[in-house]
């Protein structure tokens, strides 16, 4: 303490004989003082990124439902170009039909054949089967299948039971997306029309009526045609890491049970 | 036990050299030799770390006010009063032991007490120009500095190190 002291006082001294002295003390002991309180902020900053990724997770989930409402209403209005107050006072009447949640992986597998992702969403915050599950980038992870009050499971693309509609996105040719189990890296696109002429580096989307337009399977890496050369078979590169989710967006079609019952009426 | 008269000797001659004759000289601007820290490294090790610094705090305001140091001198010695027992160990591998009654120094060779005074003058000197700059703009003149200076005080102090050794013996 005594130490202290007078080495305090002998350096105050020091640097209050002169201007030069004075300047270039202060100049770093703010630099000091700067890079330690830079260091406790960076530490503060990761222990709040957690945080963080749920609130930008949100602003996602928001923001995508805001885009969905706008693409409908393009869809409405023909195509035809209006002005961007009329888009704005149409977008605030009109009900999108598309809704974003934001969820959180509890626990995944990805090293077995029947894989499973568990979401800290459950029916009491509405979600319910047949929803679909997308990464932040708006890439497809998977369809809830399962709800209970406070979590719901998801059938990811790395099942051997899931499936869904795929459309090429170059052409809107549809194919159907499942997975063989070979890689948890790759899905196969099979019933790709002869038409399609599908090639590598054509990117696959979605096409179901539980996910809207623009979400990504991912990219084809190899294609060739079956036995009877009536249609083509793809193997797609996975746009989303499986293996690497932590925020991720369950959207609901507010239209699926009516969609459903119309099919069961026409049983279709 | 501790011998006053050959340290107060000892001390006044250092002091007289550092700042008659050593400060006066104009060698280089990088070769500055400082002898005066050894008054601090030659208290003796039994003492308690208080009277050191007390004593240090004596050296370090003699200096700066024979020099126009403002705090300068007195603000790079008083952290060796503190460290000195550590660089002792450190160097020499020696400390106090309890129990103690002849002094540390008259038992150690001569090279460990060449070893302990050089590490002492080279932390002293860093310590020093670094204060004394306040800047690392040029390191290499800075190294080439403490080091040049360190060597030439080490020359300079070991006679006299040597004598007050051999006076308490």
């Amino acid at each position: 303490m005594l130490f202290l002291i007078i080495e305090g006082v002998a350096l105050w001294s020091y640097a209050s004989s002169s201007p030069y002295t004075e300047a270039k003390i202060l100049s770093r002991t703010t630099a000091v003082g700067g890079a330690i309180s830079g260091t406790i902020t960076d530490v503060e900053h990761f222990f709040s990124l957690a945080e963080n990724n749920r609130q930008l997770a949100a602003r996602v989930a928001e923001l995508s439902e805001r885009v969905a409402q706008y693409d409908d209403l393009d869809v409405t209005l023909g195509g035809e170009e209006v002005s961007d107050a009329v888009v704005d006072s149409l977008a605030t009447r009109h009900e999108g039909h598309f809704r974003y949640r934001e969820a959180r992986v509890v626990s995944m597998t990805t090293n077995r054949m029947r894989n499973f992702i568990i979401l800290d969403r459950g029916a009491e915050e509405g979600i319910a089967p047949n929803m679909g599950v997308v990464t932040p980038n708006n890439e497809l992870v998977g369809y809830v299948v399962s709800c209970s009050s406070h979590y719901c499971v998801v059938q990811p693309m790395l099942n051997v039971e899931f499936s869904t509609g795929g459309r090429l996105v170059d052409n809107d040719h549809v194919c159907m997306i499942i997975w063989s189990g070979d890689s948890k890296y790759r899905v196969e696109a099979q019933d790709i029309s002869v038409y399609a002429e599908p090639r590598e580096g054509m990117v696959v989307e979605v096409r179901s009526e539980r996910l809207p337009d623009g979400v990504t399977i991912g990219t084809i890496e190899e294609c060739e045609l079956n036995s009877t050369k009536s249609a083509y078979s793809a193997v797609i590169a996975i746009a989303a890491d499986m293996s690497r989710l932590d925020n991720v967006l369950i959207v609901e079609n507010t239209h699926y049970g009516e969609l459903e019952e119309l099919k069961q009426e026409l049983n279709l | 036990m501790f011998r006053s008269v050959p340290y107060i000797g000892m001390t006044l001659m250092v002091l007289f050299l550092q700042i008659f004759i050593l400060d006066e000289l104009s060698i280089a601007l990088w070769l500055r030799p400082m002898i005066f820290p050894i008054v601090v490294m030659l208290l003796p090790m039994e003492w308690r770390t208080i009277w050191v610094m007390l004593a240090t705090l004596a050296v370090g305001l003699v200096m700066d006010l024979a020099q126009g140091g403002a705090g300068l001198y007195t603000a790079t010695l008083l952290p060796l009063s503190v460290l000195r027992s550590w660089v002792l160990y450190i160097t020499t591998r020696r400390g106090v032991e309890h129990g103690d009654q002849t002094s540390l120094f008259s038992r150690m060779s001569m090279r460990n007490i060449m070893t302990y005074v050089g590490a002492m003058l080279v932390l002293h000197h860093a310590m020093f120009f670094v204060l004394e700059r306040l800047s690392f703009a040029m390191p290499l003149q800075l190294v080439l500095t403490i080091v040049c200076s360190s060597a030439l005080s080490l020359i300079i102090a070991w006679p006299i190190v040597r004598l007050y050794s051999s006076k308490i013996a």
